[in-house]
């Protein structure tokens, strides 16, 4: 298991056990974690899984595609250096003790 | 303990084209599906049961071998899941993009909805509906799809005769005759373009197949474009005369909207919520389950009403009522899941931030005509048929 701490805009923190091979916005929903919408459910069609990861370990995650690129520019909160959609993040080893922070909304 | 479907045998196809939410609303009270005889089909209509149907495509899919849109437009994306669909979900999504249709696609949307309104402005009284909202909706899909010396009037004809063919469920052999005059038309026109995009790639989707890292082939494009046509006509047309429709009997809101122009992108998603152009669309039950409090069996056919969804009391406060300052949460105007609107960035941008705008700001003072009162139908596809406005000049 991959331990991933989310954190609120209010501040509050929870730590889940994702399980390697699900996407970050799986594992959120799977432990009912608040503040991602998912809309279309990982198609990166819709950016309401926006987050923001910790920005000194964006290198051991997948690589941004083109079209999350584009479609971070219009999520509802500013995009930051940290800013992927968490639905093209899949949970791996080096997600272990990694910190993501949801936006005030989505 | 879940029971089986109920029988409603007492709505009528002609009671929810006229006004589908009375029922809707007996039928979200009801149960999570309710077999309507008239329309031979198991309705969902519940926002919740609708999530969990679109989160797990394993026990309900869009894949149906006795799919009335794969006889029609043959078997495009629509139709398919996992990777088959989402293969050609990312071809075509380099001209949907939202940061393509701001910079590229924006200045040609602006550009048709000023001509459009350069026509009538004069004249103090028009039919939005044929005035300015179909042309606009067909022109900019004419554009987007990269079709040459196709008429606007053509195109629209084409897309409502594969709508009428695909929501068909009565079977009238007329409307079916039409569908396949309208799907022949369509393939001679891909026919009549293809070839220039080949070697030039640009931002039309026909360029974004070809150019795929996934080529579509050429069934593979009929289908799709056909699936486009009915999905990028209707919905971006149906849903600028819904805005405006909200916003004109609703002159407090009218009035914010009008002071602060951010204010209509909200107007246009709680327009989709309120009057959703696309109400039902279908999905088949894959082994026995049960979904909320009812049991369903293997083959099922389900019709997914997110037009009754998104006036579901549990979601909405006052969800009858058009108001763009509600609280800010997830409709299902847009579908959900991985078959959500690839065209939403198209239709946010069309629709909310061109088409609407524009109207406001260039017919001073506009207002319904009390002569001639706007009218709404269908249930599959819900929205304006006519609405006559009237202004200063």
């Amino acid at each position: 298991m991959v331990r991933i701490t989310f954190i609120q805009p209010d501040g509050s923190r929870r730590e889940i056990e994702a399980e390697p091979g699900d996407s970050v916005m799986q594992a959120a929903l799977a432990h009912n974690v608040e503040g991602i919408t998912a809309e279309c459910n990982g198609s990166a069609a819709c950016a309401t899984c926006h987050a923001y990861f910790q920005e000194d370990r964006l290198g051991g995650l997948d690589a941004m595609a083109e079209h999350e690129n584009d479609m971070l520019d219009f999520a509802a909160c500013e995009r930051r250096s940290g800013s992927r959609l968490s639905c093209q993040v899949k949970v791996t080893d080096a997600l272990d003790g990694m910190t993501v922070t949801l936006p005030e909304m989505q | 303990m879940a029971t089986p479907v109920p029988v409603m045998d007492d709505i009528s196809i002609a009671a929810l084209t006229a006004d589908p939410y009375p029922s809707f609303r007996r039928m979200r009270e009801a149960a999570s599906a309710v077999w309507v005889s008239d329309a031979r089909i198991n309705l969902v209509t519940r926002f919740d049961d609708i999530m969990t149907v679109e989160r797990d495509h394993g026990r309900f899919a869009s894949t149906n071998p006795g799919s009335l849109m794969n006889k029609v437009m043959g078997h495009s994306l629509m139709r398919k899941d996992d990777e088959a669909h989402q293969v050609e979900r990312k071809a075509i999504e380099p001209s949907f993009r939202p940061g393509v249709v701001k910079n590229h696609w924006t200045p040609v949307f602006d550009a048709i909805a000023d001509r459009l309104i350069d026509a009538f402005v004069e004249s103090g009284e028009t039919d939005l509906f044929g005035s300015f909202a179909a042309p606009m909706a067909s022109l900019c899909l004419n554009e987007m799809i990269g079709f040459r010396n196709v008429a606007w009037q053509d195109l629209a004809a084409w897309s409502q005769a594969l709508m009428d063919g695909v929501s068909n469920y009565g079977t009238v052999p007329e409307t079916a005759t039409r569908a396949a005059a309208a799907s022949d038309a369509i393939d001679a026109a891909i026919d009549a373009v293809l070839d220039r995009y080949r070697d030039r790639p640009d931002a039309t989707i026909l360029s974004s197949m070809l150019h795929a890292e996934h080529a579509h082939s050429i069934e593979q494009i009929r289908a799709n474009i056909k699936v486009i046509i009915g999905g990028g006509l209707n919905e971006p047309r149906d849903s600028i005369l819904t805005t405006v429709y909200g916003l004109l009997l609703n002159p407090d809101q009218r009035a914010r909207v009008e002071a602060d122009p951010k204010l209509y992108r909200p107007a246009f998603e709680e327009a989709v919520r309120w009057v959703s152009p696309i109400g039902m669309y279908p999905r088949r039950v894959t082994r026995d389950t049960v979904l909320g409090d009812t049991a369903l069996k293997e083959g099922d056919q389900l019709g997914i009403c997110v037009g009754a969804a998104n006036r579901d009391q549990s979601r909405f406060s006052d969800p009858d009522a058009y108001d763009v300052f509600r609280d800010r949460g997830q409709h299902l105007g847009f579908g959900a899941g991985p078959h959500f609107c690839a065209g939403t960035w198209v239709a946010r941008q069309m629709v909310g931030e061109i088409a609407v705008p524009k109207l406001f700001d260039r017919l001073p003072n506009m207002q319904l005509d009390d002569d001639k009162p706007a009218r709404l139908s269908g249930w599959v596809f819900r929205g304006p048929v006519s609405l006559p406005v009237r202004w200063e000049v």
